[in-house]
């Protein structure tokens, strides 16, 4: 695989460009290029496709992608770019297990295959903004959960009067903070030695992740540390500087990517190419060991309607078939927690990715913008669905999505807002009340009828 | 082709994005049509129907930038034609736009910027990480309507109760409609940190701009 060292020659080497130039000139025109190239089609009627032809069409297409477009550096306004047989030989040598976390804790995350009768990865968890008063009570409720392989940390961003701000000192302070608290959290739930795999949410600046990863505070390189690119392919060197440490320190980089559906990657088909493209962009760039997409759309942002869940569910199968790394996706339900319609959404989003050989992360509840929107029950529902329906097949999994996106399709636009983690817990004992109770196991029965099983 | 024509096959033409079109249209009607003419009846309704059709989503940003860049090289053609004219199009208002201090996001404010200029208003776009004095600099020199904050993080929202505070210390916060927007966004933080405004989408964050400054010159 091409080295790290020869990434950051080609970022100062590579050819001059303007970040708008990259835009028009480079990715929009190439994005419609291969998507006519290996006619790819997005079906309303398949929100989750079992083509398994499409799915490598979505494959061969990133793969031009990448060879023509490459990953843009911000800083130095130049393009990396990689030969079609660099790109192959860096999935052929990428690695196809991560492993997270310490003594009994530990545990391995491999790729899957679309159909796969195995088990997915149960990541639980959130990095949505909560209250410093209640992070460490979620940390220990997600921790609790037995099912759960790994877990992402809460982004706390007020700490009493001062509030975290990206590239300030309070940043790192924030990063630090939740460091600590992570790790206590796991230790209060008896399980010390659980996989972090979200660091840092709570910060942007590269020197903010750095400084909370002082073992001092917590930290190991078993944990999983995201790089984040910005839309569509491009990176600066706050990232690529996260890059250079953790590389150096052994640690496990996570590649993540929020992909936006309708904006430069065109319609749902583009998009599932620029998203599997990440991919390779994650394994040369950020090298990666796993890797998190979460498409969103850019104007509703939930990931559960039709079109968003064809993104993932295609482009989770184009890098399951042919690539095979630890994939995982994280969707957004348009509904508040605590609802029923929240429960309908995440049911067809973890269908969608599980059927289609990713591994499995909580919906996020409220498009994740709301403070103490997150709940524990949410991760409860992911690992129940996620054991009861291993085995699921692709086709399965689309005649049950189409079920649900009847019952929840008018409820998008103007979703429930649900309740907070205030309104429906008792955050003493975390357990939830009964209204909530009451309305998951309502929710778990209905799905139950349209022949979802949970364990 | 009649000149009617012309003008509706112009306007396809910008629909479509196709620029070398709309340019060769521009310059076979000027000589006979009032280039505020061209604007208003050729080019103004086609991008409305793009701004509609991007907000149906029928098309998405790739068709509504190359739509733009059509629009542009029109305008380019037209411009030194309306000066000669001593003639202007009539603009909905001035926007100083930008993404807030240490975030470089800009997809969502770039569709606002298009948006904005579909809907007629002068736009200034100062880009990604825009400290709070900046945009307040920007809005004093070209004297304008409404400053526009995008954030997309929790940890650079912050940034948008910055600028509220810079105008407020600078005795300029009754000047400025001040909107704000972006993933994490939400009314809840716009309502805490005193912005006039927040659109959860670029429509409706230009649908706001609009209302907003109606509102204020009393209308």
């Amino acid at each position: 695989m091409v080295s790290f060292r020869e990434i950051l020659e080609r970022a100062t080497k590579g050819p001059i460009m303007s970040s708008r130039d990259f835009d028009m000139k480079v990715l929009i025109p190439k994005v419609r290029e291969v998507v006519q190239r290996y006619e790819i089609r997005y079906d309303p009627e398949t929100p989750c496709p079992s083509d398994d032809d499409l799915a490598d069409r979505i494959h061969q297409a990133a793969l031009d992608l990448y060879a023509d477009a490459g990953t843009y550096v911000i800083d130095t306004e130049r393009v990396i770019q990689f030969s079609r047989k660099e790109i192959e030989e860096a999935i052929y040598e990428a690695p196809r297990e991560a492993y997270f976390g310490e003594g009994p804790d530990r545990c391995v995350f491999k790729g899957r295959k679309p159909d796969d009768s195995e088990i997915p990865h149960c990541h639980v968890g959130s990095g949505t903004d909560t209250t410093e008063d209640v992070a460490l009570k979620m940390v220990e409720a997600y921790g609790r959960i037995s099912k759960a392989k790994t877990v992402s940390i809460p982004s706390v961003t007020a700490f009493g009067r001062l509030k975290s701000a990206a590239g300030s000192p309070v940043e790192t302070l924030a990063g630090i903070s939740m460091m600590r608290i992570g790790r206590e959290g796991l230790r209060r739930a008896g399980r010390p030695g659980m996989g972090i795999i979200n660091h840092m949410s709570s910060c942007v600046q590269g020197i903010s992740t750095i400084a909370a990863s002082n073992p001092e505070f917590g930290a190991r390189p078993s944990d999983g540390w995201l790089i984040a690119p910005q839309a569509e392919l491009k990176i600066d060197y706050s990232s690529l500087n996260q890059v250079a440490y953790l590389t150096s320190w052994g640690a496990n980089i996570g590649q993540e990517a929020g992909p936006i559906m309708g904006g430069y990657a065109g319609g749902p088909e583009g998009t599932a190419v620029v998203t599997t493209a990440y991919c390779f962009h994650g394994i040369l760039v950020a090298r990666a060991t796993y890797h998190l997409t979460y498409p969103v759309h850019i104007t509703h942002v939930a990931s559960t309607t039709p079109d968003m869940l064809f993104v993932v569910s295609a482009s989770g199968q184009a890098v399951s078939r042919n690539v095979g790394v630890p994939y995982y996706a994280l969707g957004y339900a348009a509904a508040g927690s605590a609802t029923r319609q929240y429960f309908y959404e995440a049911a067809a989003y973890l269908l969608a990715i599980q059927s289609s050989g990713m591994g499995i992360e909580d919906v996020h509840p409220n498009k994740a913008v709301v403070t103490n929107g997150a709940l524990p029950i949410d991760s409860e529902f992911t690992c129940s669905l996620g054991h009861g329906m291993a085995g699921i097949t692709r086709k399965d999994a689309n005649q049950i999505i189409k079920k649900l996106i009847k019952i929840y399709s008018d409820g998008i636009k103007n979703p429930p807002k649900g309740r907070i983690l205030d309104e429906c817990y008792d955050i003493r004992t975390m357990k939830p009340d009964d209204d909530l109770r009451r309305t998951y196991d309502e929710a778990v029965r209905e799905l139950g009828k349209l022949g979802i099983r949970f364990k | 082709m009649s000149r009617d024509e012309t003008l509706k096959e112009l306007g396809e033409a910008i629909v479509r994005g196709d620029k070398e079109r709309s340019s060769r249209l521009v310059e076979e009607v000027l000589g006979e049509v009032d280039p505020l003419a061209v604007i208003q009846r050729g080019m103004m309704p086609a991008m409305e129907k793009v701004g509609d059709r991007f907000s149906s989503g029928e098309i998405f940003l790739p068709e509504m930038l190359m739509a733009t860049e059509a629009w542009n090289e029109a305008m380019r053609l037209l411009k030194p034609k309306l000066l000669e004219a001593g003639e202007g199009v009539a603009k909905t208002g001035t926007v100083v736009i930008g993404t807030v201090q240490s975030d470089v996001h800009e997809i969502g404010k770039n569709i606002v910027v298009t948006l904005l200029n579909t809907a007629g208003f002068e736009v200034h776009d100062l880009g990604v990480d825009i400290p709070a004095s900046k945009f307040i600099g920007k809005a004093e020199e070209v004297n304008a309507d409404i400053i526009a904050a995008s954030a997309i993080m929790t940890t650079t929202m912050t940034y948008q109760q910055d600028i509220l505070d810079h105008l407020i210390a600078a005795g300029l916060r009754d000047k400025y409609i001040v909107l704000v927007g972006g993933g994490v966004v939400n009314q809840k933080w716009a309502d805490e940190i005193g912005a006039d405004g927040y659109g959860e989408t670029a429509v409706e964050g230009v649908r706001l701009a609009k209302e907003l400054l109606t509102r204020k010159r009393g209308g």
